[in-house]
């Protein structure tokens, strides 16, 4: 019941503002909209598949939650430098149920044909699909390849940045540089399950070069984490401090705010209609703290048949260390040190994924995915694990309606 | 959720294309535009928001002159510009081209802007635009 009405609602809701924007146009405002409508479900209940930062996964029953979202935005332009950007996302994330935020909202000034500054709430383009991860219709995936986008939790920050373009030849040269302070929630799924909320200075830059069908990006981000109520973390390093461990628990804690830096190489391509896209990406501390070092890649590959695009991907994140040093003393406390070692290691997990997109009518597409996901250590990326872990491969199956408005 | 997946199908059946009209194209700017030719893919590049340095004007959506064009600039259907265009819309980089209902509509709007840049079918031509590149 409460999903039809979701539905109802959403559905409700596309229509309403579609009938909105015809009368609200007078030209300076402008009002959008983008969503998915999807069901998934996996092959078992003893644990859930989710998005990172998700905290209601999808088990062995039809949910809507996993992919389904709402976005919409209103730019007013107030003259031809100068424009305003708002955005809301309706989405299932760290709530457990569907919650609302403002994913930006920011002054843009067009200084000239090249540049442009942007100052407020902005988008943070830390990998290759970071900005529009939650546009479905923009994507030929049904959702990002989790064992990428699970290593980098930031989204958005407030603050400025500065885009840059250029064409040197039939090469496409962009920039774009931001700086800010980012602030959110974290789904911490350890035990039961518990929410925590970060905030962190952050600064990056990217830089993408588009020749034809064929796109390079880089990027490089970094970001001070402060986060003080992940529950599972302070309670062992009260129990690390209880014992004399001090240095440990310091190292382990996020609650002095630690810095984190991402950096990412990928691609897309588009070219004779075979469609590719590929990334790798490291998250690395750059001062001590529980959250391990790790490397993730995927590729995907795909052939457009007229309206039809079947595709293939495969995804893997992988661990890279951590960096904590255990100190000799630990191992006199040997329960201690197994929860220590847990935690300083890395989930991996790999996937294979096979769909297919069907832009079946205008502005709408229909996808159809199967993953098979490989949880490695730690259960991989799964959720709502059973105290043994989970390491048998789980079956996601997703249908999907994407649109655009 | 059967029911809708058919009515989805029955939709698309609903919604096959229409092949394009055969008119010759040309890429049009203002007198006072200093440009006086370009290649395909230059002029693809205001259309896909990759270059702002004139501003695009658009046909009606879903016109087969549009469709058209995106398809001889830019070898792209109707569906994959809009993708590209939701990418750059929903990370708030750029907006779309303002849309005309027509030919006439898109000369007067070039024509009154230095820095825009239109297509029109070849037979909408007067002295009122530049005419800097021709689609066969």
């Amino acid at each position: 019941m409460k999903k039809q009405l979701l539905v109802a609602a959403v559905l409700a809701a596309t229509a309403a503002v579609q009938a909105q924007a015809g009368a609200l146009d007078d030209g300076n405002l402008s009002i959008s909209g983008f969503g998915t409508l999807g069901v998934a479900q996996t092959n078992t209940d003893d644990a859930k598949f989710a998005r990172y930062n998700q905290a209601d996964g999808v088990g062995n029953s039809a949910r809507l939650g996993l992919d389904t979202n709402l976005g919409l935005q209103a730019t007013y332009k107030f003259n031809d430098w100068l424009s305003g950007t708002a955005q809301v996302l309706t989405r299932n994330a760290t709530e457990g149920t569907f919650t609302t935020d403002l994913t930006w909202a920011f002054l843009k000034a067009r200084i000239n044909d090249e540049v442009s500054v942007r100052v407020g709430r902005v988008v943070v383009p830390t990998f290759l699909i970071s900005d529009y991860q939650n546009v479905g219709y923009a994507n030929n995936m049904m959702r990002p390849p989790i064992e990428m986008y699970s290593q980098a939790p930031i989204e958005n920050s407030d603050g400025a940045d500065i885009n840059f373009q250029r064409a040197f030849g039939d090469l496409n040269f962009t920039a774009q540089a931001f700086v800010g302070v980012s602030r959110g929630k974290l789904f911490v799924s350890s035990g039961s399950g518990s929410t925590a909320t970060y905030r962190a200075p952050a600064a990056g830059i990217s830089l993408a070069g588009e020749y034809g069908p064929f796109l390079l990006r880089v990027a490089h981000a970094r970001a001070d984490m402060k986060i003080n109520d992940i529950q599972p973390i302070n309670a062992l390093t009260t129990t690390l401090n209880g014992v004399g461990l001090t240095q440990l628990a310091s190292d382990i804690t996020f609650t002095t705010g630690k810095k984190i830096a991402f950096t990412s190489i990928g691609g897309t391509m588009d070219w004779n209609n075979i469609v590719a896209q590929a990334e790798y990406a490291q998250r690395r501390a750059k001062e001590p703290v529980y959250l391990p070092d790790t490397n993730a890649w995927y590729t995907m590959v795909g052939y457009r048949f007229g309206k039809v695009l079947p595709y293939y991907m495969h995804a893997s994140a992988k661990g890279a260390g951590s960096s904590v040093t255990k100190p000799a003393a630990l191992s006199r406390i040997p329960a201690l040190n197994a929860a220590v070692t847990n935690l300083l290691t890395a989930a991996e997990q790999t996937s294979d994924t096979v769909g297919v997109r069907w832009d079946f009518a205008k502005q709408v597409a229909l996808k159809v995915q199967v993953d098979r996901v490989k949880p490695g250590a730690k259960s991989g990326l799964l959720i709502n694990l059973p105290a043994a872990g989970y390491n048998k491969n789980v079956t996601v199956v997703a249908a999907g309606v994407d649109f655009v408005f | 959720m059967k029911k809708i997946m058919s009515a989805l199908l029955l939709s698309a059946l609903g919604a096959a294309t229409l092949p394009a009209s055969a008119a010759e194209i040309v890429v049009i700017v203002s007198k006072q535009n200093p440009a006086t030719r370009m290649f395909s893919e230059q002029a693809s590049q205001f259309f896909l928001g990759k270059s702002s340095l004139f501003t695009p004007m658009d046909q009606a959506d879903g016109s087969a002159i549009r469709n058209e064009f995106y398809h001889k600039v830019a070898d792209k259907d109707a569906a994959q510009v809009k993708a590209l265009w939701s990418k750059l819309v929903f990370t708030g980089k750029a907006t779309p081209p303002k849309e005309y209902a027509n030919s006439a509509d898109v000369k007067k709007a070039v024509a009154a802007d230095p820095k825009a840049i239109g297509y029109i079918d070849k037979s909408a031509v007067d002295d009122t635009v530049k005419v800097i590149l021709t689609l066969p």
